[in-house]
């Protein structure tokens, strides 16, 4: 008996201390160094210095950073939106959709995903720009007396964030929808209750959890892809991302940036909490 | 899933196979052998000088960009010694790389074509007697005007700051460059420190928020040959290109005087091919090779030699060949200690947000 | 059953609804593409407009060595990275199916951070570790970089195989005298193959596009497709950049078609057997 249970932790050691240290060393660890010069300052010539400090968390209530968390959030809120209306009606489609269409469906969703994603945001400024496509086709139907300025708006960044994580709000609702009891919803529909009523009452709520796994999958990557602003907006409308990635790339100070990362997961860590309170399997999100 | 599984696998034996197909490393004798890491401006220095240093010496290059002095100092910081051998710094920034021990003595017997540089340009005050550094490629960072849109004579960079111009300039994401810029167009120094000044310049910098289209560093060029901007605030070497493409296009050296700029050839402090890094730089200095960087990007080049070389296309041009008298009145940037540089930085997030 | 032929006609209409709705949405996903793929062929080296029909780039994109070579160190920093995450997370996935112990809650926690966490808090954080740690950046930091977000998405997927194995099976074979190391290998791992591919293709897909987290792990030797390509659209893209995405995607397209139709045909087959009921 004793001998099995030595083999036993023999095989419990030999499978999960790899994983084990590889994330203690390069996640664990990592991210306590973050929190850690978080609280530090740094020296003239911009080296970072121990001495605790709660300077660089102050700084975020500056005006024009807190400026700067406003716009992210408003940019990231929206490009949520804009994903769960376009993303939910399609993963309906899909879900109901039969094996083979769903197979294409599926597929052809995918398939742009694996081109380059810089790529294809930067084909957008071909067509939205001053002198784009659209401009030159509504311009030449005479729709339109002088070019849209699109490009290098807000709204130009919130398009990129919806093209580039579309996806990852179509899958999770589509996987629930797949699983959903038709039955319920016969059951709804022969008690007299409107399509639009089941809809509300039954179809909505148990698709819950995958909308809120999707919102947790677009909304969080969307406070930080600096590059999605950097191409669609054209520096001039900024986000977290754009602000940490400043601190660590061009005015080194890391301690700030740090600070500043921490604020995002304390955020992150909030939205994931409310996830698992309503139900929501943290394994969802990682598996599509 | 089971639909994600076939389709990946395909595509993975598929791009596995082309990465076979790809794996031919490119290898021929000569003195030197081994690497070279260059870590340079975006659009500063073309692949055809990369590619003829490996033909000549047999030497793989690899290189990596950087858009502003700050990126580069901040990647080389962080990196460990002996990832990058060259990088190009501007003046104040080889000074600050010196101070911080971050720059290696050039090798200056081996680099005989020192030669070619103008007198004007060596010796400077950021690195006397070239122990550290030599010339790269010098300019100014200016404005340019598509005159199809724009109807009033721009002479000076307060007059961009006009409502007029709502939406429509395209300038550098360089915060220095840009609130230096604003700086002088009030008459201080594009280096000031002081809060008063400051505070000035910062209700400057808000006048001139509401006119920028875009922040571009890398090829602000492209939004004015598309039309997208109509006033551009750039490097001097964009601007000669705007100019060679359409007539429509004019540079300007604001009166109140320009960000000046000389960019240098350095080898890190512990560079793993020192050797070749110093073989590099005497290659560079090449008129024939130095002309090769002018004919891609245009900025003004300090090397006497090269210059006789070039086309009329590049003295004629005075995006290209500036004006000596505007490097006279322009002025260099200095480096800040951090406490100052914060201050640049909340003026910059301001302005950006 | 009232009125089947308003009930056939709405559903009618609410097919043509959906069909357009989802064809507005792939129009949307692939106008990008069209672009790309249009503008492969143009004259116009500024790129701005369409000028005129030319081949050219696809020769200059044969010469253009340091795309190419990004375009290796991809797949070789994306190779790795999935082989290893996928090692490392399908051991890790059995190990936590199988055992109950102290920590393994910890450890589950710490696999939920990559996934979550904004991609530019991981990029610095590991970004700050090498440099202390003294690991020049270059292929070897990507790797690391690489495989460290990957492995939980493996973990996960495999995980969810893993839900409807039938431990009972590997009693038995225990139970008849197999010891663990041939259990895990001619029991465990046939079972769950299926999760563990769909977690390594999962890895792949991720690793392969990567630019925020890579952004911050790369050196001068370490320099991937996205960010070569990346630094490239900074300084105004050239059409072989359009070429070689366009060469990609075909590739991608034909292998995707390719592996489609042997699924099908391995499916239908499966199907056959099960009404025989060989299964």
């Amino acid at each position: 008996m004793k001998r099995a249970k030595k083999k036993e932790l023999i095989s419990l050691l030999a499978m999960v201390s790899p994983v084990s240290f590889w994330m203690a060393l390069l996640i664990a660890l990592p991210l306590i160094y973050i929190l850690g010069i978080s609280f530090c300052g740094t020296d003239e010539a911009h080296n970072i210095v121990l001495s605790p400090t709660l300077r660089n968390y102050a700084r975020i209530f500056d005006p024009a950073i807190a400026g700067i968390y406003l716009n992210s959030l408003s940019v990231a809120g929206l490009a949520t939106i804009f994903a769960i209306l376009i993303g939910y009606p399609f993963a309906a489609i899909m879900a109901n959709a039969k094996p083979f269409s769903k197979t294409l469906m599926y597929v052809a969703l995918m398939l742009p995903f694996w081109t380059n994603c810089v790529i294809r945001l930067y084909a957008w400024r071909t067509i939205l720009g001053s002198n784009g496509t659209l401009n030159f086709i509504l311009l030449k139907l005479g729709l339109i007396s002088k070019p849209l300025e699109i490009m290098f708006t807000r709204g130009a960044v919130v398009l990129g964030m919806v093209y580039t994580l579309l996806p990852f709000m179509v899958m999770p609702i589509s996987t629930v929808l797949e699983k959903l009891d038709r039955g319920l919803l016969e059951a709804s529909s022969d008690l007299g209750a409107r399509p639009a009523t089941t809809f509300l009452r039954v179809t909505l709520p148990l698709s819950a959890p995958g909308v809120f796994a999707g919102v947790i999958m677009v909304f969080i990557p969307a406070l930080g892809f600096f590059f999605v602003s950097d191409l669609m907006g054209g520096g001039t409308s900024q986000l977290i991302g754009n602000l940490v990635e400043r601190q660590f790339k061009e005015s080194f100070n890391w301690p700030f940036g740090a600070a500043l990362s921490v604020l995002l997961i304390a955020a992150t860590l909030i939205l994931v909490r409310l996830y698992t309170a309503s139900g929501g399997q943290l394994d969802d999100l990682g598996a599509m | 899933m089971k639909n994600k599984l076939g389709l990946a696998l395909a595509i993975f034996i598929v791009l596995s196979l082309s990465a076979c197909a790809n794996a031919t490393p490119a290898a021929s004798a000569s003195g030197l052998s081994g690497e070279l890491n260059v870590f340079v401006w975006t659009e500063y220095m073309p692949d055809t000088v990369f590619q003829k240093f490996t033909e000549e010496t047999g030497v793989k290059t690899n290189v990596s960009t950087y858009s502003t002095n700050e990126d580069l100092l901040a990647k080389v910081k962080a990196s460990n010694a002996g990832i990058y051998d060259i990088v190009v710094p501007s003046d104040y920034m080889v000074k600050m790389m010196i101070a911080e021990g971050l720059l290696e003595p050039l090798d200056k017997p081996k680099i005989t074509n020192l030669q070619n540089i103008g007198q004007g340009y060596l010796n400077p005050s950021f690195d006397p007697g070239n122990v550290y550094s030599v010339p790269y490629m010098s300019g100014v960072a200016a404005l340019v005007i598509d005159t199809e849109k724009v109807a009033e004579d721009i002479t000076s960079f307060s007059q961009i700051l006009d409502p007029a111009y709502a939406n429509s300039i395209v300038a550098l994401d360089d915060p220095r460059a840009v609130i230096g810029a604003v700086s002088k167009s009030l008459g201080y120094s594009l280096n000031t420190v002081d809060p008063t000044e400051l505070a000035q310049t910062d209700v400057k910098l808000a006048l001139l928020k509401p006119n920028i289209k875009l922040l571009d560093s890398d090829s602000p060029k492209s939004a004015m040959l598309s039309g997208e901007a109509s006033i551009g605030y750039m490097w001097n070497a964009e601007i000669a290109i705007c100019l060679e493409e359409s007539d429509r296009f004019k540079a300007v050296f604001p009166e109140e005087g320009c960000y000046l700029f000389l960019d240098n050839l350095c080898v890190l402090k512990g560079a793993k091919n020192s050797a070749n890094a110093n073989e590099f730089i005497n290659f560079i200095l090449r008129p024939d090779v130095s002309k090769l960087v002018s004919d891609e990007y245009p900025y003004t080049n300090p090397n006497a030699a090269a210059v006789e070389l070039l086309p009329e296309s590049y003295k004629d041009n005075p995006a290209s060949n500036v004006d000596p008298a505007i490097f006279t009145k322009g002025e260099y940037v200095a480096d800040l200690p951090a406490s100052e540089l914060e201050r640049y930085d909340d003026l910059w997030t301001r302005f950006v947000k | 059953m009232k009125a089947p032929g308003k009930r056939g006609r709405r559903e009618r209409i609410k097919n043509s609804v959906s069909r357009i709705f989802a064809g507005l949405v792939y129009l949307f996903l692939y106008i990008p593409i069209a672009v790309v793929v249009l503008f492969s062929f143009n004259t116009s080296r500024r790129n701005i407009v369409f000028e005129g029909f030319t081949l050219n780039w696809y020769k200059e994109l044969t010469k253009n060595t340091a795309l190419l070579e990004a375009f290796r160190n991809t797949l070789i920093v994306s190779g790795t990275s999935t082989v290893i995450a996928t090692a490392v997370g399908t051991l890790a996935a059995i190990g936590m199916f199988r055992h109950k112990f102290k920590g393994r809650s910890l450890i589950d926690a710490l696999l939920y951070i990559p996934v979550v966490i904004p991609e530019i808090v991981l990029g610095i954080a590991l970004l700050s570790v090498f440099s202390i740690a003294r690991i020049p950046l270059g292929l070897g930091s990507m790797i690391l970089a690489h495989t460290t977000f990957c492995i939980p998405f493996v973990v996960f997927t495999v995980r969810a195989r893993l839900a409807g194995f039938d431990k009972s099976i590997e009693e038995a074979a225990m139970d008849l005298g197999a010891n663990r190391v041939k259990v895990l290998f001619g029991i465990t791992l046939p079972i769950i193959a299926p999760g563990i591919a769909s977690g390594a293709i999962l890895a792949f897909t991720l690793s392969i596009d990567d630019i925020v987290i890579s952004y911050f792990a790369t050196g001068p030797s370490g320099t991937t497709l996205p960010l070569k390509i990346m630094e490239q659209v900074r300084a105004g893209v050239k059409p072989d950049v359009y070429a070689l995405s366009a060469v990609i995607m075909l590739v991608t397209f034909l292998g995707v078609l390719g592996s489609q139709i042997i699924a099908y045909r391995g499916a239908k087959k499966m199907a056959l057997a099960k009404d025989k009921g060989d299964l």
